[in-house]
């Protein structure tokens, strides 16, 4: 699947990602800028945290209960598309992905 | 120039403590990661050991909870699983478990909030420096490193500033429990079964857990809820509250490993800084603060190991882990691993960048307080650094008697204050 880091800087780095493989994991192969992953996606910290297109929402689904409480941990603001990229996993469905990079 | 150079032959003895107290022996662990990745040791004291010293290894194994747990001890020593289920904290579980303590604290703990101590911090240094500076000459591990993160706690947990020095000698004694320095009941050398089911098979886990109570007596007749302790006595989302067990071991916990691993943090930061006086002027006019914090936390790495426990066979390096090995993390290794650090064994306030593995970075129990750490460190080194025009040591350091804990006890150094 593709997917675009809209970054602060009004940058964008575009990845193909192998299905399977969880958006913190390809942010940090594709050096995406303040996403950092300190816990290896075990949901233990909130560095991946990044916001999800308004129109991709729909596809990406909500955060369980775990990533809902460590969302109130992130460095930038909370917002209802907030997600921690360690939560959302490569798939056919998600082709076209578009994440918005928070500034820290 | 290298700051230190290991003297160790190599073949050192990982489970003797006495082999940490000239540092870690890193040409051992260089040994290991060039021929040995996957080192099985024999032991006397109890089931032997796999260790994993390569920095990708560890990488790679630690963001697998479900393979090598950490829900059955995190020390080398054996326990049985009565002492385990009493002296366990949320280090010593795994997901999704570890994540119904962890959430309840983890806001308090976290960058945007400690952020909010920053001036807080910047005050404290003030008065630490201030005493110790106009002394010329002083251990800056008893005179500036142990001051900040126990006033720092103090804040943190909301306890009262005159029982501070107490409760980190008592967290000394528990942390410290194999340096004769640190408590009288040394684990290695005398028969501590009186204490097995305490936190760190310690006395002084007794001694802490009797404080905690009376203190949340005293600020619930007080209706006082400051500080992170009131958080942990919080009903988890599905009702559930901690045991007084469970409580008492946090405590203890915070105590502890909040206390000596930033301290250690901070007095190898200022051992660097007396052997390459290169970095003190770089403090004062580069542009470091974003680096520098994770570089000296790099090289002080104060949790030497975590151990973990292998849940099913794993094959790796031509070797074979069998269900229920106990295994090595070696820390200290991977943070001198030539493979991922250049010059490993220099400080370079500028690293970048800096894949260190002080605070378990890649792995659910990935420092709570990491933040904390790294504000503190760079307060502290920023203060220090407009204070002084020289530093430099003023005899030998002294590390802690500990495999588990690396640690700088005694500093002695000589400044020029400006």
């Amino acid at each position: 699947m593709k997917v675009t880091w809209k970054l602060p800087d009004g940058g964008e780095i575009a990845a193909d990602v192998k299905d399977g493989i969880n958006m913190m994991e390809a942010a940090v192969a594709n050096n995406v800028p303040n996403v950092i992953g300190e816990c290896g996606g075990n949901l233990s910290c909130a560095t991946c945290h990044v916001y999800v297109d308004p129109d991709w929402m729909g596809k990406t689904g909500a955060a369980d209960e775990f990533e809902d409480a460590m969302l109130d941990v992130a460095e930038a603001p909370r917002q209802d598309n907030s997600r921690l990229s360690c939560q959302i996993t490569a798939s056919a469905d998600l082709d076209g992905l578009v994440l918005i990079v928070p500034e820290v | 120039m290298t700051v230190w150079t290991p003297t160790d032959d190599g073949f050192a003895d990982l489970t003797s403590h006495d082999t940490f107290v000239n540092g870690a022996p890193h040409n051992t662990f260089a040994r290991l990661r060039r021929d040995d990745p996957v080192h099985w040791t024999d032991w006397d004291g109890g089931e032997g050991f796999w260790s994993i010293t390569r920095h990708a290894d560890i990488s790679e194994m630690n963001r697998q909870p479900q393979v090598f747990s950490s829900a059955r001890g995190i020390r080398m020593e054996d326990q049985t699983y009565e002492e385990y289920l009493a002296r366990r904290t949320f280090q010593e579980t795994d997901p999704p478990e570890h994540m119904m303590t962890r959430i309840k604290v983890a806001k308090a703990f976290s960058k945007p909030v400690i952020a909010e101590f920053e001036n807080d911090i910047r005050k404290l240094c003030d008065d630490i420096l201030d005493v110790a500076l106009q002394k010329g000459a002083f251990d800056a591990t008893k005179d500036i490193a142990r001051q900040l993160p126990m006033q720092m706690l103090g804040r943190i947990l909301g306890l009262p500033e005159e029982d501070l020095p107490w409760l980190v000698e008592k967290g000394d004694a528990l942390i410290a429990n194999t340096d004769p320095d640190f408590t009288d009941h040394v684990l290695d050398k005398m028969t501590t079964d009186e204490f097995r089911m305490m936190p760190f098979n310690s006395p002084a886990g007794a001694e802490l857990y009797s404080y905690a109570k009376d203190l949340m007596a005293r600020k619930d007749a007080a209706g006082d809820t400051s500080g992170v302790l009131h958080l942990i006595l919080q009903p988890a989302k599905d009702g559930s509250v901690i045991t007084e067990e469970e409580f008492r071991n946090f405590f203890c916990l915070l105590v502890a490993a909040g206390n000596d691993t930033t301290r250690y943090s901070i007095a190898a930061g200022i051992q660097a800084m007396c052997h390459q006086p290169e970095l003190l002027g770089q403090m004062q006019s580069e542009d470091i603060w974003d680096t520098a914090p994770d570089e000296i936390i790099r090289w002080a790495t104060p949790a030497i190991y975590f151990r973990r426990t292998a849940t099913q066979d794993v094959e790796m390096h031509g070797k074979t882990i069998r269900e229920g090995d106990k295994v090595l993390y070696w820390w200290s290794s991977a943070n001198r691993d030539d493979t991922v650090f250049d010059d490993p064994f220099r400080v370079n306030l500028k690293r970048t960048p800096n894949k260190h593995l002080s605070f378990g970075q890649g792995g659910p129990h990935v420092c709570l307080g990491m933040w904390l750490a790294r504000l503190e460190v760079r307060v502290l080194f920023q203060e220090l650094a407009k204070r002084i025009t020289s530093i430099e040591a003023n005899g030998p350091h002294k590390f802690l008697r500990s495999n588990f804990v690396g640690g700088i006890k005694e500093l002695p150094v000589k400044v020029v204050a400006k």
